[in-house]
């Protein structure tokens, strides 16, 4: 190909073609006038960054900010996570063990009859707990599944964005999967169950602020 | 960050400290004036107090105060459009005459805002076109590309006006 001036914008954008530019640029004193002023551009613009003093800047910025509600502190999310958990999950179970149900037991002594009652209705009940709380489980998932679909899109980008989002839910998703195993091991445990609830909780959360991040940043 | 995310006014002077500056010259090439740049840088600063909490951290801090600036000035140049107060640009005799610095300006001026806004991150203030995409949310070609259009526009430009 022969180089001729009107193929110096393309060079610019090309590396490629620089080789053939600069040889260009040897005999031909208009081109390299164009080329000097492109590489002069890029000089002269580091001399555009302004700087100057405002002494009052940061105390009016601090004013508005001093005007505005407090935001809450992070711990007192959490804390109030943990609180609410922690009490749906006594108040349930709590309630589950005082109401009075039965279970006829066959003829046996009636110290016995009462223990073993008491004792049956406990488990009985506790079940009956335990089913309402994977009930509510099972109903989580299945939104956040929901959520899952709706975020395929977002999720499947080459985004820096995406490759955050993905990471950090597949340390969700693992972490999930570990606490579900540990409660197959111990069902009734309540710590692990609060523990589920939260990273169910942390993993729509995520999702959501995937869903809405153009809004808010 | 965390300690902004707690709402501590030291570390919102440490944040004003790290990033003013750059963002009081972004803005003052948008706005074209130190007393909109610094309303604009203002306004940003609020902006990011009020949403420090729902900042996830999928860009970094410094990105997103600039994309929050960016659209601060936005702001500040529709208000002052509404009240019609944009100051009259006094055009210089010859531009030709003119050192490259102020040249460059005026022709700055009449770039498109995607080409002035990439030139300025760019060439002005040293961001990498990683930066830049994710501060106006486009593939970094996207920025290769309007850098690239903007110093050919500036260029023609800078020529014509010395032919």
């Amino acid at each position: 190909m022969r180089f001729e001036c009107g193929d110096l914008d393309r060079a610019l954008s090309t590396p490629e073609l620089m080789a053939e530019a600069r040889e260009h640029l040897k005999g031909c004193a208009a081109c390299r006038r164009e080329y000097r002023l492109w590489t002069e551009i890029s000089a002269a613009a580091k001399e555009l960054h302004e700087e100057w003093e405002s002494p009052e800047l940061w105390r009016r910025i601090r004013e508005s900010i001093d005007a505005e509600p407090k935001p809450k502190p992070i711990w007192w999310k959490e804390w109030r996570t943990w609180a609410i958990a922690a009490v749906v999950l006594i108040g349930v179970v709590g309630l589950a063990v005082m109401r009075p149900w039965g279970r006829a037991t066959g003829p046996a002594s009636p110290e016995s009859s009462a223990v073993e009652l008491n004792a049956g209705n406990r488990d009985f009940l506790t079940e009956q707990a335990l089913k309402e709380v994977e009930k509510t489980e099972n109903a989580y998932r299945q939104s956040i599944d929901k959520l899952s679909k709706l975020a395929e899109p977002e999720l499947s980008s080459a985004s820096p964005v995406a490759v955050n989002y993905r990471e950090k839910l597949v340390m969700l998703d693992s972490a999930i999967s570990e606490t579900r195993a540990n409660l197959d091991q111990n069902r009734f445990n309540l710590r692990l169950q609060t523990e589920l609830a939260n990273l169910y909780q942390e993993k729509q959360q995520t999702l959501r602020e995937l869903l809405t991040r153009d809004q808010k940043n | 960050m965390e300690g902004c995310k707690r709402g501590n006014r030291r570390a919102y002077e440490l944040l004003y400290e790290l990033h003013a500056a750059r963002l009081k010259s972004i803005a003052f090439h948008l706005v074209g004036s130190r007393a909109d740049a610094e309303d604009a840088v203002h306004d940003a600063f609020l902006k990011v107090y009020r949403a420090m909490d729902g900042f996830a951290g999928e860009s970094s801090l410094s990105t997103w105060m600039c994309r929050i600036l960016i659209n601060c000035c936005y702001d500040v140049l529709r208000k002052r459009q509404r009240q019609a107060e944009q100051p009259v640009k006094t055009e210089a005799a010859s531009e030709s005459k003119l050192p490259l610095k102020l040249a460059l300006e005026r022709a700055l001026e009449r770039l498109n805002e995607r080409q002035r806004i990439v030139f300025l991150l760019f060439e002005v203030e040293g961001l990498r076109h990683s930066e830049i995409a994710a501060v106006l949310q486009v593939p970094e070609g996207t920025s290769r590309s309007w850098l690239f259009e903007a110093k050919r526009e500036l260029k023609r430009s800078l020529m014509g006006k010395s032919a």
